[in-house]
């Protein structure tokens, strides 16, 4: 059984003569690290918000088909319920935290489902732990930096203890280096933890390097679900849908690489790949 | 016959409240129709910078000159006319209820003709491809839109200099290009160019000059190439080159320069350095 599977999903924000998602299929197992990328407006957002009970709790909407999380419907279970199973993160940190410590953001959630007192601190010290700021924990939140701020609120999504972690570009706003940090802090729940991770994100280098399989959405359709590898390949599709291809993967395309040893997907395996051209 | 100075930085310290100082010290030049990004991380005071070229902040210490005056004695207003500023995030800077009274709202204040605020208006809608939505509220627009509908208002002011503070942010890779391309096409028609950015892809293929920032000081300030081609001082600040720039610097033995800024540059060096193997093993 897939942990997350959707079944001909479609929904329609109201007065909306479009719907904004179309016809969606796809499975998750329980472990997987997918991305989500596609042009601005093309539903990945309001797909995200379908996962985690916005939709239909707090955004209304006529909906069809099916979202089954652990075999049962996600739209017959309460906002409370499924906090305890996906853990969301937004694009802004700042509409997220509501706190004015740390301490207090992570212990919100827990605090709501009437957690004791000792088994929140724990899961307060093992959230922060996990995502590598334990010093934060009493600094107020208002003195964050933005890629610190992000990873309270992935911090704050942890300490539910979720099986799926949902974060729509939590690091549109962040420099190089705090982009990095997320997808490493990502990297090492999915692989370490075997939290499910569910990502949209603009920057495919990283998808790229870190997810094992991509969903490409455009005009409310997912037009592509494959391994990155086999995304990239679809050089002409992308170009026309508006997603861009790592530097290091065109770069292989144009070399003649067609398959999963010859389109590197990172610096790395680019540098393998051309060693090997230029030796032949 | 050198260039006419349109920014000029000298010795500029700026402090917020009683703290740290954001800017240290800084002295550089901008000349007139230069194309210039502006890096660093987050906090480094790139912002912070910026907003001394339009007038939002004034110098703690050191002066900041536009086209010759000093910033300091010059009323925001005044700067208005010289220095088009598109915020990061737009919301801090749209507030009329529809976007064609958005984007003609600082022409009124210039006092100009009603016929040609209507001409700037719909030359600048359709610079940006909001021609249809003029009449629309700007908040049902979505935030890559609404950044639009912000760029589109500085356009039509038609000033000298242009200072943008991380256009592409939220934008999806299509619209990005599209807003650099608008951007690539003002500097060419001889707008001085500033712009903050996070990526280094875009810094690569539209800037020439590229300023590092860390912690409130200048690393670094040169030509992209330049710049690029030494990382070990981009990763003091924890930047680093586009994934081409970086994948070509391994590739040194190979004769490979370590400047490269394009995937086609790179693909056609590759396939000289494959040819001149082919050529000397046959």
């Amino acid at each position: 059984m897939a942990l997350l599977e959707i079944k001909n999903f479609s929904f329609n924000y109201p007065q909306s003569p479009q719907p904004a998602l179309k016809e969606i299929n796809a499975r998750v197992g329980k472990g997987d690290f997918i991305g989500i990328t596609g042009p601005t407006g093309a539903g990945k957002s309001t797909l995200t918000c379908c996962l985690n009970g916005i939709i239909p709790h707090f955004q209304a909407g006529k909906y069809q088909g099916t979202i089954n999380l652990q075999g049962a419907s996600i739209f017959d279970r309460s906002t409370a319920q499924l906090s305890r199973l996906v853990g969301s993160v937004f694009q802004d940190p700042e509409a997220q935290i509501i706190s004015a410590e740390v301490e207090q953001e992570l212990a919100f959630g827990p605090e709501n489902l009437g957690f004791p007192p000792a088994e929140i601190k724990k899961r307060i010290g093992d959230a922060l732990e996990l995502v590598g700021i334990p010093e934060l924990r009493d600094r107020p939140t208002v003195s964050l930096s933005g890629g610190e701020k992000q990873r309270v609120a992935i911090a704050a999504a942890l300490a539910m203890l979720p099986e799926i972690l949902v974060l729509d570009e939590p690091t549109s706003e962040l420099d190089p280096a705090g982009t990095d940090e997320i997808f490493r802090v990502l990297n090492l729940l999915n692989k370490k933890q075997g939290i499910t991770v569910i990502i949209v994100e603009q920057k495919t280098e990283q998808l790229a390097a870190y997810a094992d399989r991509l969903l490409v959405l455009n005009e409310g359709r997912i037009v592509i679900d494959a391994e990155p590898w086999q995304v990239f390949s679809r050089r002409r599709e992308l170009e026309e849908i508006g997603v861009k291809i790592p530097q290091v993967t065109r770069l292989a395309g144009m070399l003649g690489g067609n398959d999963s040893y010859t389109l590197p997907l990172t610096v790395e395996q680019g540098y393998i790949f051309i060693e090997r051209i230029l030796r032949r | 016959m050198t260039p006419k100075v349109q920014i000029k930085v000298e010795k500029l310290t700026y402090q917020y409240g009683s703290g740290q100082p954001a800017l240290k010290n800084i002295s550089f030049e901008i000349s007139k129709g230069e194309s210039i990004a502006i890096i660093g991380q987050n906090g480094a005071g790139k912002t912070t910078l910026a907003k001394h070229f339009n007038g939002l902040h004034k110098p703690s210490f050191g002066k900041v000159y536009v086209d010759n005056s000093d910033t300091g004695t010059m009323k925001v207003s005044e700067l208005a006319r010289k220095v088009g500023f598109v915020f990061q995030n737009p919301d801090h800077q749209i507030f009329n209820d529809t976007v064609g009274k958005e984007v003609a709202f600082g022409l009124k204040n210039l006092g100009l003709p009603k016929q040609e605020i209507e001409e700037r208006t719909a030359t600048a809608l359709e610079a940006v491809g909001l021609t249809d939505h003029c009449r629309a509220y700007p908040f049902n627009l979505s935030k890559g839109q609404r950044q639009r509908v912000a760029l589109a208002s500085v356009l039509a002011m038609k000033t000298e200099t242009i200072v943008l503070d991380e256009p592409t942010t939220g934008q999806d890779f299509r619209e990005s290009v599209q807003i650099m391309d608008m951007v690539r096409k003002l500097n060419e028609c001889g707008h001085t160019i500033v712009f903050i950015t996070h990526d280094m892809s875009l810094v690569a293929r539209y800037a020439r000059r590229v300023l590092v920032l860390c912690r409130g000081e200048i690393l670094v300030d040169g030509d992209v190439r330049s710049v690029f081609a030494g990382p070990e001082l981009l990763q003091k600040t924890y930047l680093c080159p586009p994934q081409i720039t970086n994948l070509a610097q391994r590739l040194g033995r190979h004769s490979i320069p370590p400047d490269v800024l394009s995937v086609r540059e790179l693909y056609e060096l590759l396939l000289k350095a494959r040819g001149e193997k082919i050529g000397c093993c046959s």
